[in-house]
């Protein structure tokens, strides 16, 4: 910046100076958006450390108006481009890989599903389903991602899930018809998902904090988890206008003690493999923040460089300490390489629970019928109202009756349930229970399905891999922060939240993905080709062996015998046996004998009549 | 409206005054014929085992890349994910070399068509351009009739055809046809068609449009091989024709003067032990007069000018910062996210 010019040798360089600050000011007023990068480290007692990046670019236009999107400056044209387009009043899109273990991490700031999963509010107008189909077009071309699988047959409306997370009326939001939820839970997040991700910050990725981005070291992390979200969001405290908001997320977790030492040490070398050499001037947040509240406990650590100032994080019931890094002040003389040194080796221990967390798996065995239940387990010391959502691919032909909420083995009445049957090729199965979860307890939800035949044109060029069933979403609302890091929904930036005085915690989780085996036929190719071979040669053998070997001889029609004389030769043998026979019967025979040589007879007459006349 | 106006008009002139590299006429300027270069690479083998064809494509993208054809002008269709695959014991990398030399995925990776969605019909539909309408531009072949492309395609194939994925085929006339159509519709100036699989003779054997230069690596009742294994991964890392093809294409410089008929003679039967097969019938010029850069890169001629243009000011102000948003007399409420009584 100008300002922080040391000299000022002349006055017409005092002048120079002068007018690019007015400028730069006046260019300040043209542009009415934001930027703020920000990274929030948290270690885990499991020995992980998390790192989350964040990028907020906030625009003050509002995305209910595309005509305004005009005149880009912070916020990525190429997506704007693609709101306005497709009508968008609000798109979620996560690409990650790995599974967020609730219960050793507490809950991550973006909770996301292993996969891709894409949510989209549209604006109000008619044939949204041809929108959504246009739209994961466009979006599998952005972001290199094959979301354009992502037609009807995985596409679902949830009517009570996922409710927009910005600024909605409440006609708009009760109004299912807008919304569509889709997941990919096969689908690969590599280096070519990060680049366009990257692409789509004012920085780029050559400085400030993208530049730690190092993507061999990120797909080497247990879990990671790209993320786009846009959403209306107030301008200002009064709230009369919108202002539109887009949040880029990145969640690393990484596993340091697998190093030679065995500690919990991090540092940005040793996790990205580079330092922070610089920050992005586009931004007007440059802040790193560390979750140092278990600093004096055990196990004790260090941070170094020193931080700036530690805040006491405050959310209802929980207390944390939160090391703030202003970035530019750390910079020089060399870059920023932030550490932080254990005294002792990782100590495996219980880490406490958090409030609410779920599993969920198949059950059954065989290729015709399976289960799944699903586990939810409430460690809270009170009662809570919990949302579970499910979409279950057509194949899997869910049986509505067969599905049970119990609770230490009595069963719960659901207060809600939104069940829509799947067709086949079409529409998925689709269903929402809002029950109550009881305190210190485990819910177990089942159900039974019977697994379809597919056409053998439907099956992946992997079929014997299996299909994948996307994860269950629980929603429900904590009392206190336990474990809890998302950003609260009024505000934009990770610092905003640290001071949060509210006292309900929206919370989403995601559970595993299923992966099921179907019945499938056996694509290999000597297979087939045996059994084709060794068809065509039994046909083809078979009958010519009849034709070459059997000897064909021309029968008199006259002597052959009527069903009747059939029976008296078997008689006739019987009778030369010494078994018993009734009297009668023997008198009938020769009557029956009579009568058919009388017959023969004239049928001979007949014959006779007949070849004569001929 | 303003910028593209501008930037039309720049380059308008600029282009105008782009006869200077080669003389003062406009049909010097046209002496190669092409105006663009667009690249199609495809890997078509699935599974583990098949990491060499992705190695074998990812390289021939790096050259493209790194002789100047952009990603929005190359359609990369990789159809299995090998960097991020749990059993690559260094995520995020492709290497085509046991050493680990070159990390050929790289750091800037534009997959277009990936997994699934590598499929005989995906490829012919990106050569004709019958894609559907929400088909989004990164996955089209925006070609003209002044482009270059080139085609790769490398996986398993045998005689006559070229599997996709274990599960389709796609046969050598269907291919010929493929390319007849691009020629009918002019999308192409000259197309470059490099396959590397097990008897390649046989995919290019069928052509019949003009201007296709074509090389394969082995000819019909050959099948090409692998170069090495790497004992860390425990596969094949490159094919032989693709690996000498880098090495070749290494050397090269977006300046270079190299041409097409030395790159026809990369990888004698002593190193590949397949024969190179070549079809130059179809394609007019004589390949030793042939750029290498004609096709595998994109070289655009540039001249810097000494004077000044002054370009008119054809900003239309069509907006108005005050009337983006009407505000709204009561304040605006965040969507409660749970409808449920707590």
């Amino acid at each position: 910046m100008a300002s922080d010019n040391a000299n000022l040798p002349g006055g017409k360089i005092t002048f120079l100076l002068f007018f690019a600050l007015v400028n730069f000011s006046f260019t300040i007023g043209i542009h009415n958006d934001n930027f703020s990068e920000e990274l929030y480290v948290k270690p885990f007692s499991s020995g992980h450390v998390m790192f989350h990046f964040q990028f907020t670019t906030v625009w003050n236009v509002s995305i209910d108006k595309p005509e305004s999107f005009q005149h880009y400056h912070l916020f990525p044209k190429s997506l704007g481009d693609v709101l306005t387009t497709y009508k968008v009043k609000e798109l979620h899109l996560s690409q990650t890989q790995g599974l967020w273990k609730h219960e050793k991490w507490g809950y991550p700031p973006e909770d996301a599903p292993p996969g891709d999963e894409l949510w989209v509010w549209f604006q109000p107008h008619s044939g949204v389903d041809q929108t959504w189909a246009d739209l994961v077009n466009a979006l599998s071309g952005l972001f290199c991602a094959s979301l354009n699988f992502m037609d009807s047959k995985s596409t679902v409306q949830p009517r009570w899930s996922f409710r927009p997370a910005g600024l909605a009326s409440e006609f708009y939001s009760a109004n299912s018809r807008f919304v569509r939820y889709s997941t990919l839970p096969r689908e690969v997040v590599c280096t070519e998902n990060l680049t366009p991700w990257k692409k789509l910050l004012p920085c780029g990725s050559k400085i400030g904090l993208a530049s730690l981005l190092n993507s061999v070291k990120i797909y080497d992390g247990f879990y990671h988890s790209l993320g786009v979200h846009v959403r209306s969001v107030c301008q200002d405290t009064q709230c009369l206008t919108p202002a539109t908001e887009l949040k880029q997320t990145l969640t690393v977790v990484y596993d340091p003690t697998t190093n030679k030492n065995g500690k919990q040490d991090w540092s940005f070398q040793s996790m990205f493999d580079r330092t922070l050499q610089s920050q992005c001037p586009l931004a007007d947040t440059r802040k790193i923040y560390v979750d140092v509240t278990t600093q004096e406990t055990l196990p004790k650590f260090s941070l170094s460089p020193v931080p700036d100032f530690v805040l006491n994080q405050k959310r209802s019931g929980e207390e944390r300490k939160i090391a703030v890094y202003q970035i530019g002040n750390h910079l020089s003389p060399s870059s920023l390489n932030l550490k932080a040194m254990y005294e002792e080796k990782l100590t495996f221990s219980n880490s406490s629970l958090p409030p609410v967390y779920a599993n969920r798996f198949v059950t059954g065995y065989g290729l015709e019928r399976g289960g799944v239940t699903c586990m939810i387990y409430n460690t809270m010391s009170s009662n809570t109202t919990v949302i579970f959502m499910e979409t279950v691919p057509w194949f899997l032909r869910v049986y509505f009756s067969s599905l049970r909420i119990e609770n230490d083995g009595k069963e719960i009445k659901p207060y809600k349930i939104n069940f829509i049957p799947a067709k086949d090729r079409a529409n998925p199965y689709q269903m929402e229970l809002v029950f109550r979860l009881f305190a210190n307890s485990v819910t177990k939800i089942t159900y039974s399905f019977e697994r379809a035949f597919l056409k053998w044109t439907e099956y992946p060029p992997d079929a014997n891999h299996g299909f994948y069933v996307s994860s269950a979403v629980v929603s429900t609302v904590l009392p206190v922060a336990s474990q809890y890091t998302a950003t609260s929904q009024s505000v934009s930036l990770l610092e905003e939240s640290f001071s949060d005085s509210s006292s309900s915690f929206f919370l989403r989780l995601h559970t595993e993905t299923l992966l099921v085996s179907l019945p499938t036929p056996d694509f290999s190719m000597p297979y087939n080709v045996i059994c084709l071979a060794c068809t065509v040669v039994a046909i083809a053998f078979g009958s010519l062996h009849n034709l070459t070997t059997r000897d064909f001889t021309a029968s008199d029609p006259s002597k052959r015998k009527g069903l009747v004389a059939k029976l008296k030769s078997f008689f006739k043998k019987e009778k030369e046996s010494p078994e018993n026979k009734p009297d009668s019967k023997e008198e009938e025979i020769p009557s029956q004998k009579d009568k058919d040589n009388s017959k023969s007879e004239e049928k001979d007459s007949k014959k006779k009549d007949g070849n004569s006349e001929t | 409206m303003a910028a593209p106006m501008v930037h039309f008009y720049f380059q308008l002139i600029a282009f105008a005054f782009l006869h200077q590299c080669a003389g003062t006429s406009p049909e010097e300027f046209f002496k190669s014929g092409h105006t663009n270069n667009w690249a199609v690479l495809v890997d078509t083998s699935r599974f583990w085992f098949n990491y060499r064809h992705v190695a074998n494509v990812l390289s021939i993208y790096r050259s493209c890349k790194r002789l100047g054809i952009p990603d929005s002008r190359i359609i990369l269709m990789v159809a299995d994910d090998m960097a991020c695959n749990p059993r690559n014991p260094r995520p995020a990398t492709v290497f085509n070399n046991a050493n680990n030399q070159i990390n050929v995925y790289g750091d800037d990776v534009e997959v277009d068509y990936r997994g699934y969605e590598v499929t005989v019909e995906n490829f012919i539909r990106v050569l004709t351009g019958r894609l559907p309408p929400s088909t989004p531009r990164s996955k089209r072949l925006l070609s003209d009739e002044h482009s270059n492309v080139l085609v790769y395609m490398t996986g398993h194939g045998g005689d006559g055809f070229l599997k996709f994925q274990d599960a389709e085929e796609i046969s050598n006339v269907e291919l010929a046809d493929a390319f007849e159509q691009m020629w009918q519709k002019r999308r192409y100036h000259e197309v470059f068609f490099m396959i590397d699989t097990c008897q390649a003779e046989s995919m290019f054997q069928k052509f019949y449009s003009p201007n296709i230069l074509a090389v394969a690596s082995s000819k019909v009742g050959e099948d090409s091989l692998s170069h090495h294994v790497d004992p860390s991964i425990g596969v094949y890392v490159i094919d032989r024709y693709t690996y000498y093809a880098l090495e070749f294409l290494e050397t090269v410089t977006p300046g270079s003067k190299k041409t097409m008929g030395q790159f026809l003679e990369v990888c004698p039967k002593y190193q590949c032990i397949s024969t190179v097969a070549k079809r130059t019938d179809l394609f007019r010029r004589d390949v030793n007069k042939v750029l290498l850069t004609d096709f595998f890169g994109s070289v655009r001629n540039v001249e810097l000018l000494p004077d000044s243009i002054h370009l008119q000011n054809a900003t239309l102000h069509t907006h108005s910062e005050d009337s983006s948003y009407v505000k709204s007399d009561k304040p605006l409420n965040y969507a409660q996210q749970f409808p449920m009584p707590v």
